[in-house]
């Protein structure tokens, strides 16, 4: 891949025109093309697609399936092109690094079978560069947080689907990172599991404060997730609208007031697609 | 309660073979023994090579070629299979080589090497490479073909550099595809490695076998052959399976 | 159409690649007795099928005997594997009995089958067509069988409900789901035959491509030798990527129908 069109060549000059300090996520006008692979049409993933977002904060991106939600977490991850546009990463202000780090969580864990929970860690810790003193005290506390504390020597297939997301997310937290990529990261969990994890996640992102873009295509999630949300739909791919979130937390998913959103942007996503028929 | 099911496991097999012995030291009662030997006989002739030191010779000359033959197929068609798998151009360049090379006939490498090296420790072990390798690149190809993207990709998000990658995520989605490299390397290996000593080398196990065959005696032939042939099916039950089911602890391991 | 045309140039350069290092290590040797040129090979495979050769034959009169022998042994082997693998796949007692005898057959090393079906079945036409057979025909029956274990019994179940007899099940239900394995097994079995007809042509049968090996090597001419390799292998890639390639995209067009 040459490295001119990755998100991380984007950095530093470009980012942060004019505010004092740069959005931790800044994608502007961004377009992305997929070739068939015989060489035939071209078909728009994304198209002219902007968002922010600022250090620390929550911000999830909601949409249909297939509108290029997740091409776009690839491309900010830095693993997939794009052909116009720009993404620019900022390192949290006060870092000597100028490249921020990325956890990612995906849709399904993706765990390297072969290796026991805590090599599973150590394997992130190690391609990051974290010095092997560390390890320990990373494993053991992050394992903690999800909830999985003397789960060290296990292997991935003797855990439940709902244990190998936390795994997951305990390896995305693990190497402390600025910003968390999360790829609907419940929609594999049956319903309680998945409510669960959301309590879960909150209690957890209360100490480590990264900056989160939060993929998901459940609405009443990413309310009660988010400060910000923005709203993709397909065909033009684009982001049609950008919603903040101003309910106070601590939240619960029963309150009225998450509720009453929710349905609003519902209602905004049928209007969406009704006008595209 | 754990000894029924085996019983029942081994017990069939274990009575149809039990009766091939007898059925074939029946019929070998109506032949000569140079001509159809029964098993007593057969055992007869094996205890009488085995009971000569230089027979050990012979086996373990034949033994090196294999293991160096087939060391040298495996560590290349490994190599090779990967790059293919791994790169678009590269495999679309060589895989015509590939099969090529797949269609040589072993005999047509065991001439070649001896018009070329004489009878010489070279000429059997560049046969058995020449045939075994190509077996071990196809299969290779096609375990890094059906290695898992998703997981690449999870690698490169955490910046896992080429030496993480290869250690921690594609050769342990090799393995399996090793592990079956290797058995039909072995096998191919020694099999050939007979066919290459019957030409090539005046020495081996395989130059026992045509010895014997010129001289029409097919006891001492199989009393050869199947001993040999004892001694790799060991080789391949004992190694590699044991090995196998370590490697692959992972896929059963259960939390104590 | 561009990737098309990019795959056409790889391939045809990698062809001539490989004969021009095989030109230039023959340049560098500077004998021909060790490695001849592909422009010296080409000549004596000329002469080699417009003239007669040794013992007043010529080259398509070898070729055409070993093309006979491997067609004959590989239907007999093919047949034969089929029929032993659907049986096992049927009857419990060819299963069990069938078992224990053919990790035996797998196991045998091809050079000493041959050496046996030539010391009991003399050096005749048999004799090779029992070589081959012993080898191929266990690999076939394994196939075959793994193909009858891994059939849809729902479907036969479904045939039965709507009162399918037996001839019918097997044309029409088993035939189909067992036809990758058999092709597989077809390819599998080619690929074998033609090179266990060579070992067998150079030790025991007379005329044959793998004779002519033996013959050639006996005198030590390289340049012959390598000739009759070359159109040994050629003669295969042939029918192995054009032929058998053509039968099989006939006998699965029920699978591509739908795509297109």
């Amino acid at each position: 891949m040459p490295p001119e069109t990755t998100a991380q060549a984007v950095l530093g000059p470009t980012a942060g025109a004019g505010a004092a300090v740069p959005p931790a996520i800044a994608v502007n006008t961004l377009t992305k093309r997929f070739l068939a692979p015989d060489g035939g049409y071209e078909f728009t993933v994304l198209d002219r697609v902007s968002l922010t977002v600022e250090e620390g904060q929550f911000v999830s991106l909601v949409g249909p399936s297939g509108c290029g939600k997740s091409t776009l977490l690839n491309i900010i991850a830095g693993i997939e092109r794009y052909d116009e546009g720009s993404v620019a990463l900022a390192a949290p202000s006060g870092r000597a690094e100028a490249e921020p780090r990325i956890g990612y969580v995906f849709q399904s864990p993706r765990l390297l079978n072969w290796l026991t929970v805590q090599q599973n860690l150590e394997f992130v810790l190690e391609a990051q560069d974290i010095p092997r003193p560390r390890w320990r005290s990373l494993v053991a506390e992050y394992l903690d947080r999800v909830g999985l504390g003397g789960q060290e020597r296990n292997y991935p297939l003797n855990l439940s689907g709902g244990m190998q997301q936390r795994v997951a997310i305990a390896r995305a937290l693990a190497i402390e990172p600025d910003i968390l990529l999360m790829d609907e990261p419940f929609s594999h969990l049956d319903a309680i599991t998945a409510r669960k994890m959301r309590f879960d996640l909150v209690e957890i992102l209360q100490r480590a404060k990264p900056t989160i873009l939060f993929v998901t295509h459940d609405l009443s999630e990413a309310v009660f997730l988010s400060d910000h949300i923005y709203m993709m739909r397909t065909k033009p791919a684009r982001i049609f609208r950008h919603v903040p979130v101003d309910i106070p937390r601590p939240r619960k998913p029963e309150d009225a007031m998450i509720f009453d959103l929710e349905k609003v942007l519902i209602r905004e996503f049928f209007s969406v697609l009704e006008a595209k028929e | 309660m754990r000894i029924r099911p085996i019983v029942s496991r081994i017990l069939p097999g274990a009575v149809t073979f039990a009766i091939g012995i007898c059925v074939w030291q029946i019929i070998s009662l109506f032949f000569v023994p140079v001509y159809f030997p029964g098993p007593g006989v057969l055992a007869d002739r094996m205890i009488a090579i085995y009971s000569n030191p230089a027979s050990y010779v012979v086996v373990g000359e034949t033994l090196s070629r294999i293991f160096e033959g087939f060391a040298i197929a495996m560590l290349t068609g490994t190599a090779a299979g990967l790059l293919m798998g791994r790169n678009r151009e590269i495999e679309i360049f060589f895989d015509s080589w590939i099969m090529v090379l797949l269609s040589f006939p072993a005999v047509c490498w065991a001439f070649l090497s001896v018009l070329w090296f004489g009878l010489s420790q070279a000429a059997p072990v560049l046969t058995i490479v020449l045939i075994v390798f190509p077996f071990v690149v196809m299969n290779i190809w096609e375990g890094t073909k059906a290695m898992e993207k998703d997981l690449i990709e999870m690698g490169r998000v955490y910046k896992a550099d080429h030496a993480l990658m290869l250690r921690k995520v594609l050769i342990p989605q090799l393995m399996p595809y090793i592990f079956s490299s290797l058995r039909i390397a072995l096998s191919l290996s020694w099999k050939i490695a007979l066919v290459a000593e019957a030409f090539g080398v005046a020495s081996g196990v395989g130059q026992k076998l045509i010895y014997w065959f010129q001289d029409t005696r097919v006891d001492m032939m199989l009393a050869w052959g199947v001993s040999f042939m004892i001694v790799m099916v060991a080789i391949d039950v004992l190694g590699f399976r044991w090995w196998a089911r370590r490697a692959f602890a992972w896929r059963h391991h259960f939390a104590t | 159409m561009a990737l098309r045309l990019k795959t056409f140039a790889l391939r045809a350069g990698s062809i001539l690649l490989l004969i021009l290092f095989w030109w230039a290590a023959s340049r560098l040797m500077h004998d021909p007795d060790v490695l001849p040129g592909p422009m010296a090979i080409l000549r004596t495979i000329a002469t080699d099928l417009s003239t007669p050769g040794p013992e007043g034959k010529s080259a398509f009169f070898h070729i055409g005997i070993t093309l006979a022998r491997i067609f004959v042994a590989f239907f007999a082997a093919m047949l034969m594997g089929t029929g032993l693998g659907l049986a096992m796949g049927l009857s419990r007692i060819c299963e069990r009995s069938l078992l224990a005898v053919i990790p035996l057959m797998l196991t045998m090393p091809t050079i000493l089958m041959v050496f046996l079906a030539v010391l009991w079945f003399g050096f005749s036409e048999a004799g090779g067509l029992v070589a081959v057979m012993a080898v191929v025909t266990p690999y076939v029956t394994v196939n075959i069988y793994e193909g009858a274990k891994a059939m849809d019994n729902s479907l036969a179940a479904m045939a039965i409900t709507f009162k399918a007899r037996r001839p019918l099940l097997v044309r029409k239900v088993y035939l189909p789901q067992l036809m990758p394995y058999i092709f597989s097994a077809f390819r599998f079995a080619f690929g074998m035959t033609w090179k266990i007809v060579a070992l067998a042509e150079t030790f025991g049968l007379k005329y044959g491509i793998g004779y002519m090996f033996f013959f050639w090597f006996e005198q030590f001419n390289m340049t012959q030798v390598l000739a009759w390799v070359i159109m040994f292998v050629v003669l295969m890639l042939i029918l192995e990527h054009v032929v058998f390639a053509q039968l099989e995209s006939r006998a699965f067009a029920w699978r591509h129908s739908l795509a297109r």
